[in-house]
This record gives structure tokens, C-alpha cells and sequence, in this order.
């Protein structure tokens, strides 16, 4: 059962091969994921590795910056001289700083669609997780009293999900395909073409699961699998 | 922690590792990390050597030391890239980049392994001419342990891709081999035996080719180390002083007088009675 569970799952590994560039918590690629600053862990995460860029900048111009120092003639070791070579030092070292910010930034706004459905994929993972979790009380409860029609009943409902999740798979693989594709090559309209009819198709089918299974215990992970499967049409309808 | 984990793995699978740089796999993260993570390191062994003198001194020699290592590369990294994209390497000057940052981060760890007997040689002993010296040699020595590491690693990077090479059974002479293509009807009178130039499979002249290539970038990137070194030695001298002479007060740089070699002899020489 987990297995089919882990199956559904989009790791990370894929996340790099589909799109082309290296996912992380914090970064896709150079630029920074908007969730970053939503999630308390991932914010720490994007400051620590802020701090160190900026440790990285300082150490490598502060020294240099000093040998250029000692080629200007009139340059002496003394307390004003340093102070004022150490005041501008760090003043490039800021404004180089605050330039890769910027770079950042502007790779950021180029990739927000991208975001958004790394953003899906997240709540997908989340559902599989919280699915994990059911299917372990669910072994907990069965082994505490006996099978009953109850539990049957939750076995085909199971079978629902993993139908709704298996289309929510596929429709942000596809979506994320379709990103990359209109990222790398705009003139590749025909691949795009397949691409949105499949999503198009997986949303279908999770509607219908939807409407089959909205009154059960279910019915909130069904709910969240077809509130990303729609996520991703509207990404993609604002790509086309 | 990341950072340390990506060190880890090159330290443990180091053919693994220069795998994934040739085949352009996650170089930016690798980059990252283990410029975060040698910096680290070599800021630690810095802070140490500075702190024979003051605490001023080991802040500047925390910062002068990483910065030590990452100008270096960042001089020499050029004429590597060019000179190797010149006879016909395939990688780009990001993989160079990690590549060299690899041999930065090897002579890191190496050194950051050092640090308790540099910092038992700091307590034990207070003399200034022999700390110097315990630590030109330490240097030296993670220095040379790194270089010979990424030159192997390089060799190993430059070797894939000539899997034609053991379909060769009988050795022939790539110089050679490469002018007959150029003037066969010369060569051919020089040649007294063995098949005609038709006969000669296309396979074996490329390989030839390849292995010429090869050897001559093999010479480049000796002399390359060579000039590694001396970008290095020089750099240091000019970013001293990172121990700070006993008795002064703190410097954030010194005049350059001298050079790194003479000032290394002459306190060998100091230091066993000749002076």
C-alpha cells in the first residue's frame, strides 16, 4: 500500500528532471520560492544562506580590495586610512550584496508560474503524507476490533483517493512539463497542446471522484487533490 | 548542514562526485556549499595561526585566509578554462569552477584537521620562527595533497570518453600517426612495412588524435599547477601579515619588501643557529 503511495509521490528528484533546474525548499533554481516567506522554517533557512552569501561576498572583497589598496600610492597603515578603506570595503561588499538580491529577485518574477505549481506539488506531498497517516490508523483500528462494513466501506473510498491522487499526479507532471517546455521553447505549441488536453482531462475525473465521494471521511483529501488539479488549469490558462 | 553533507559526499566518493561535475549535475548547489563550507574551515585555521598574536589578528586572518584560497582560484581559474577549451574540453567554466573549488575544499578540511596540533604547538610552544615554519609546512603539505588530488581528478575527467582507447592491442605512435593524415605520401615512403594508410581504421587515427590532445593538455595543466603555486605563494605574501610578528601591534597589511621564498629560507636558516 505504501508503496502505491510513495509511487504517487513527486520527489524531488523528478522536480529537478521535469523542470530542468535544481528544486529546493528555499530556491528553484537561482531564484527564491515565494512559499519561502509563508513557511517560518524555510524564511530561517533563506536568511541563514542570505548571511552566508553575505559572509562569502565580504571575504572575498575585503582582501581584495587590499591588495588593490597597497598598489595607490600614498596608502599607509594608518588608523584613518584603514578605517576608510575598511568603510568602503564593506560599502562594495553591500552593494554587491544588494545587486545579487536584485538578480534574485528578477529570477523570482520570471519563474511564477513555476512557483505556484511547486506550490501545488507541496500540497499534493502533504496529502499523501496525511493519507499515510490515515492508512496507519486505520491498520491501528482494524487490529483493535474486527473487520467491519465500515471499514470495507473506508477500503473502496481509499481506492478513490488514490484514483484522485494518481490524476493530480499526473495533471501537475504535466503542468510542470508544460512550464518547461513554454520557459525553454515558445514555438513548441503542438507538445503544449497535448499537454493542457491531458490536464484538462485529469481535472474531469477528479470532479466526478469529487461529487462521488464529497459526503465521506475522504471527501477533504479529494476536495484538496481537485483544489490543485484546478490550480494547475489556471496556471497553465494563463501560460497559453 | 546541507553544506557539510555535500563536503561529506566528496569527501567519501570523490569519483562519484567528479561524475556528477562532468555531467553538469546540481553545479550550482555544489558550488555554494562548498564554498560555505571550506570558507568555514579555513576561517577556523586562520582565526587559530592569528591568534599567536591578538584577537584583532585572528579576526583578520579568519577573513584573509578563505579570501587566500578563493582569489587564487579566482585569478588562475581563466587560464585554466581557456587554454583547456582550447584543446577541445567539453566543460564549461562552471564545472571548472567546481572543480577547483573541490581541491579548495580538500586542502580545507586537511588543514582544519591540523588545528589541534597547530593549537597545541600555539600553547606549547612560544617561539614565533618555529610556528612560522610548522605552518609552511603544514600548508605545504594539504597544498600539495590537494593539488595531487585534482589532478588526478582532472585526469579522470579527461580520460572519460576514450573507452577506444584498450580496443587498441598495438601501440601506435600518436605523433606519427597524426602527420600521416596530414601528408600520407611522405609518410608512406618512410614506411618500409605494414598496411597502406587505406588500411589504417578510422577509429585508430581518432584515437590517436584524442590521446595527442589529451597528453598536451595533461602538459598544460601541469604547467598550470605550477603557476597555481606561484599565484598563491605571491598572493599570500601580499595579503600578510596572518600570524603577526611578536611584540608589534596589530596590521591590517604590511609593505611589500621581499618575497615569500627568501623570507621562508631565511627563517629556516634563523631557526637552525646559521644567522
Amino acid at each position: 500500500m505504501h508503496s502505491r503511495l510513495d509511487d504517487l509521490r513527486i520527489t524531488t528528484h523528478e522536480l529537478d528532471t521535469i523542470t530542468g533546474l535544481d528544486i529546493s525548499d528555499v530556491f528553484m533554481g537561482r531564484a527564491v520560492r515565494p512559499s519561502v516567506f509563508r513557511t517560518p522554517p524555510r524564511l530561517l533557512s533563506f536568511v541563514v544562506s542570505e548571511i552566508m552569501t553575505l559572509g562569502l561576498i565580504v571575504i572575498f572583497c575585503l582582501p581584495a580590495s587590499l591588495v588593490i589598496a597597497k598598489s595607490i600610492p600614498g596608502f599607509t597603515d594608518s588608523a584613518a586610512n584603514t578605517i576608510q578603506f575598511l568603510q568602503i570595503s564593506v560599502g562594495i561588499s553591500l552593494g554587491i550584496f544588494a545587486v545579487w538580491n536584485g538578480y534574485l529577485w528578477f529570477c523570482s518574477n520570471a519563474l511564477k508560474t513555476l512557483a505556484h505549481l511547486l506550490e501545488d506539488v507541496d500540497k499534493h506531498n502533504e496529502i499523501i503524507d496525511a493519507l499515510q497517516v490515515l492508512d496507519e490508523l486505520t491498520a491501528v483500528r482494524n487490529s483493535t476490533t474486527q473487520l467491519d462494513a465500515e471499514s470495507t466501506f473506508s477500503l473502496d473510498d481509499r481506492i478513490g483517493v488514490l484514483q484522485a491522487l494518481g490524476a493530480t499526479h499526473e495533471s501537475l507532471v504535466s503542468g510542470l512539463m508544460t512550464e518547461r517546455v513554454l520557459r525553454k521553447h515558445q514555438r513548441s505549441l503542438a507538445r503544449r497542446h497535448d499537454l493542457f488536453t491531458n490536464i484538462e482531462t485529469n481535472l474531469a475525473t477528479l470532479q466526478s471522484l469529487q461529487l462521488n465521494h464529497a459526503a465521506n471521511d475522504y471527501g477533504h483529501l479529494l476536495n484538496d487533490a481537485l483544489q490543485i488539479g484546478m490550480s494547475v488549469r489556471r496556471e497553465i490558462e494563463q501560460l497559453k | 548542514m546541507n553544506h557539510f553533507a555535500v563536503m561529506l559526499t566528496l569527501l567519501r566518493d570523490r569519483p562519484t562526485f567528479l561524475d556528477e561535475i562532468r555531467r553538469n549535475i546540481k553545479i550550482e548547489r555544489k558550488s555554494f556549499s562548498l564554498l560555505v563550507s571550506s570558507c568555514l574551515f579555513f576561517a577556523i585555521y586562520g582565526a587559530i595561526i592569528g591568534s599567536s598574536s591578538s584577537w584583532l589578528q585572528a579576526i583578520s586572518s579568519a577573513i584573509k585566509l578563505p579570501a587566500l584560497y578563493l582569489i587564487t582560484l579566482v585569478i588562475c581559474l581563466p587560464t585554466l578554462f581557456f587554454f583547456d577549451i582550447l584543446f577541445s574540453s567539453k566543460l564549461g567554466l562552471g564545472q571548472y569552477f567546481v572543480l577547483l573549488l573541490t581541491t579548495m575544499s580538500t586542502i580545507s578540511v586537511l588543514l582544519f584537521s591540523f588545528a589541534p596540533i597547530t593549537l597545541f604547538f600555539l600553547i606549547s610552544i612560544h617561539d614565533y620562527g618555529f610556528f612560522l615554519l610548522l605552518n609552511v609546512a603544514i600548508f605545504a603539505l594539504t597544498g600539495f595533497v590537494g593539488v595531487r588530488l585534482f589532478y588526478n581528478g582532472m585526469q579522470q575527467i579527461s580520460n572519460h570518453g576514450q573507452s577506444l582507447k584498450p580496443a587498441l592491442s598495438e601501440p601506435i605512435p600518436s605523433a606519427e600517426t597524426t602527420a600521416m593524415l596530414d601528408a600520407p605520401t611522405e609518410r608512406a615512403a618512410k614506411r618500409p612495412i605494414m598496411a597502406t594508410d587505406a588500411d589504417l581504421p578510422v577509429e585508430r587515427v581518432a584515437v590517436a588524435k584524442k590521446d595527442d590532445l589529451y597528453a598536451t593538455r595533461v602538459r598544460l595543466l601541469k604547467f598550470w599547477l605550477v603557476l597555481y603555486a606561484l599565484v598563491g605563494s605571491q598572493l599570500g605574501w601580499t595579503l600578510r601579515p596572518f600570524f603577526g610578528a611578536p611584540g608589534e601591534t596589530f596590521q591590517l597589511f604590511r609593505a611589500i619588501e621581499g618575497n615569500f621564498y627568501s623570507t621562508v629560507f631565511r627563517t629556516l636558516w634563523t631557526l637552525l643557529g646559521f644567522n
